[in-house]
């Protein structure tokens, strides 16, 4: 029999708290679709999309019913493009990407990941058409995303890529520029991108991961948020005691701890009626733009004026990282992300902070050197020189590569717009102020190309 | 030895169940089974016994007279023990069914009628008043769903008989509780 408080903790959990598994992305390695003929490689692609998605939107609506809490997103993810798809030059990759477009639009997925390159030590052929047709291929499709890995711990950061990025996001926020430049909000450079990730933008099916694979990305900034107010409401713990950070971060671990579980059920679940392995539960606080489902608003509670305020970087490392130990204990198989995101147009406890001038560009690099994943979607202006955007997507890998860990860059220069101009995407992608970027001129630091070495691994001091 | 099903139910004070307990031993009860609970102040218990007895009235009579003795305020009943239980030959799953909203008279009897008529058998049911405000009642029905049942169809017809009384019903498979609030050793 279960007891008054587990019921009433789940109902609340459901109704006023926001839990919801975020999104059920199904890994689909493309590897076995190659050809040199791009009308067979095309059908291919879209015959193994079909067989392995169709039910995948249903199956998810079933599980969700049956537990009764929801799965809000049904993605897909496949093989970096840029490999399986080597062969062809930018046109062909925009043929690709149409592809995917429709067979992620029958499949009734609402995004698809893995119009990828990774090009941290170097650009095959593949990559670099890739990289060229961004900009069309974006503005042609509606639901796919495109990640390009630039550096990691192990290879360093590899400018030339960091370059042309830069001049790539104007690029493609000009040739989405009736929309506000939202192709930007589909595209993220990231340095040590996990190859199992699956929440959007990011998500792609690495190399080494199975030919299907079921990875489910869990949220809950509102569940932990509450569990924090009660707390403090509180004022004491178990003991008796004065409440204090320690047991802030108690709250938080036990609350992670929970919500992995829900994800993890539902996840194993899908994965079995689908008849496809589990792969990982992704636990990452990820907001929306709905009151109660922030992740700027736990810094709130936990003391601060907004995030932005002095302290916001000790506060951001502790939630990441108590997230991560109750998403561990939860589940052996906790991979993706899992952490905390700050994705500016995404919550409204950020954006509100961001718009008016809380919370700056600056700090915004600091907090992610704490945090999953990085600068993140984040209107800035739209004429920003190329070498600035690229400037600041090589402070953000440095911080990546350095600290061995995910980083990210979602860069939206709206055209057009002035800082202070608000941009609207609509939508879980929010509205955002655009914010100014660091004054000052990266043009010859960028030009001088090559590649930062790898940092060493040893002498950590 | 027979087996008998013995329920006691009455005003709960400490020494309840060592009264009880005593008069079984006394009796040459072997206690099979047991539950008890308290509410509102009333004790109530099932056991399941087996005893020397030849019929469920001459020890109900006896355990009536011990009680009497012990001068312990419950009412017995005893009957021969069931054969057999609903749900045996049935693949069940176990779900967890919460109706709330203001209370009034008849909440229980309309949910009720909805598990009846899809050969839904509730195992517990417990009603929380207050916990949301005062005149708000919660009400939480552990069920048996046989497989046969459309769940989805059952769903649709307790919310819909949920919205007749102004109650928000959520219908959710028992493991996510668990999965949630225990931590199990496998």
């Amino acid at each position: 029999m279960l007891s008054e408080r587990e019921v009433i903790s789940t109902l609340n959990m459901l109704r006023n708290e926001h839990l919801d598994v975020r999104t059920v992305t199904l890994g689909v390695s493309l590897f076995d679709c190659v050809s040199h003929d791009l009308d067979l490689f095309t059908a291919n692609v879209k015959a193994k999309l079909k067989r392995y998605a169709s039910q995948l939107v249903a199956v998810c609506n079933e599980v969700g019913d049956k537990y009764g809490i929801p799965v809000v997103n049904k993605r897909i993810s496949v093989s970096p493009v840029a490999v399986v798809g080597a062969p062809f030059g930018p046109d062909g990759m925009v043929t690709i990407c149409r592809a995917l477009d429709e067979a992620a639009k029958e499949a009734g997925v609402d995004f698809l990941g893995g119009f990828s390159a990774l090009v941290e030590k170097g650009f095959a052929n593949g990559d670099r058409a890739l990289i060229e047709s961004l900009p069309q291929a974006l503005a042609e499709t509606d639901r796919i995303c495109s990640s390009i890995n630039v550096a990691s711990s192990r290879s360093g950061i590899n400018m030339d890529a960091v370059s042309l990025m830069g001049g790539q996001i104007l690029k493609v926020a000009q040739a989405t520029a009736d929309r506000g430049g939202i192709g930007c909000a589909k595209l993220v450079v990231f340095a040590n991108i996990p190859q199992d990730v699956p929440f959007m933008a990011g998500a792609y099916l690495g190399v080494g991961e199975p030919d299907v694979v079921i990875n489910v990305g869990v949220s809950g900034p509102g569940v932990v948020k509450k569990a924090l107010d009660r707390a403090r409401e509180a004022g004491v713990n178990a003991d008796g005691a004065r409440m204090t950070l320690l047991d802030m971060a108690e709250v938080i671990k036990r609350t992670a701890y929970k919500v992995t579980r829900v994800g993890e059920m539902i996840g194993s679940e899908v994965a079995a009626r689908l008849g496809i392995p589990f792969g990982v539960c992704d636990l990452s606080l990820a907001p929306t733009p709905a009151v109660g489902d922030s992740v700027g608003e736990i810094f709130q509670t936990l003391g601060l004026s907004g995030i932005g305020a002095p302290g916001s970087t000790a506060v951001l490392a502790m939630l990441n990282d108590a997230v991560k130990k109750g998403g561990a204990f939860a589940s052996s198989s906790v991979g993706g992300l899992s952490g905390a995101f700050i994705p500016v147009s995404e919550d409204s406890s950020i954006e509100a902070a961001a718009t008016a001038g809380l919370l700056s560009l600056e700090k915004l690099e600091a907090l992610t050197s704490v945090c999953s994943v990085g600068l993140d979607m984040i209107a800035i202006p739209g004429d920003t020189p190329a070498t600035t955007i690229a400037g600041i997507i090589a402070d953000e890998m440095a911080i990546g590569m350095i600290n061995h860990k995910t980083t990210a860059v979602r860069l939206i220069p709206a055209p057009g717009k002035i800082v202070g101009d608000e941009v609207s995407f609509g939508g879980l992608l929010g509205k955002a102020a655009v914010i100014s970027v660091p004054k000052g001129d990266s043009s010859d630091f960028i030009d001088l190309g090559g590649r930062i070495p790898a940092p060493i691994h040893s002498l950590k001091n | 030895m027979q087996k008998y099903t013995a329920s006691f139910l009455g005003r709960d004070c400490p020494g309840v169940v060592a009264t009880i307990g005593h008069i079984l031993e006394d009796s040459g009860c072997n206690i099979q089974e047991v539950t008890q609970t308290i509410l509102s102040g009333e004790f109530a218990a099932i056991f399941v016994v087996a005893a020397p007895a030849a019929d469920a009235e001459s020890l109900r009579t006896k355990l009536s007279a011990g009680l009497a003795q012990a001068k312990v305020d419950l009412s017995v009943l005893v009957r021969p023990a069931i054969q057999g239980q609903w749900g045996e030959n049935l693949h069940c799953e176990p779900f967890v069914v919460t109706a709330d909203g203001p209370d009034k008279p008849g909440l229980i009897a309309a949910m009720s009628r909805v598990f009846a008529r899809h050969g839904v058998n509730i195992e517990s049911l417990k009603a929380i008043l207050g916990e949301g405000g005062a005149n708000h009642a919660l009400f939480v029905f552990e069920v048996m769903v046989p497989d046969r049942v459309d769940l989805g169809r059952l769903r649709r017809e307790l919310a819909c008989e949920g919205q007749t009384h102004e109650l928000r019903v959520s219908v959710q498979h028992r493991d996510i509780f668990e999965a949630v609030h225990r931590v199990n050793s496998f």
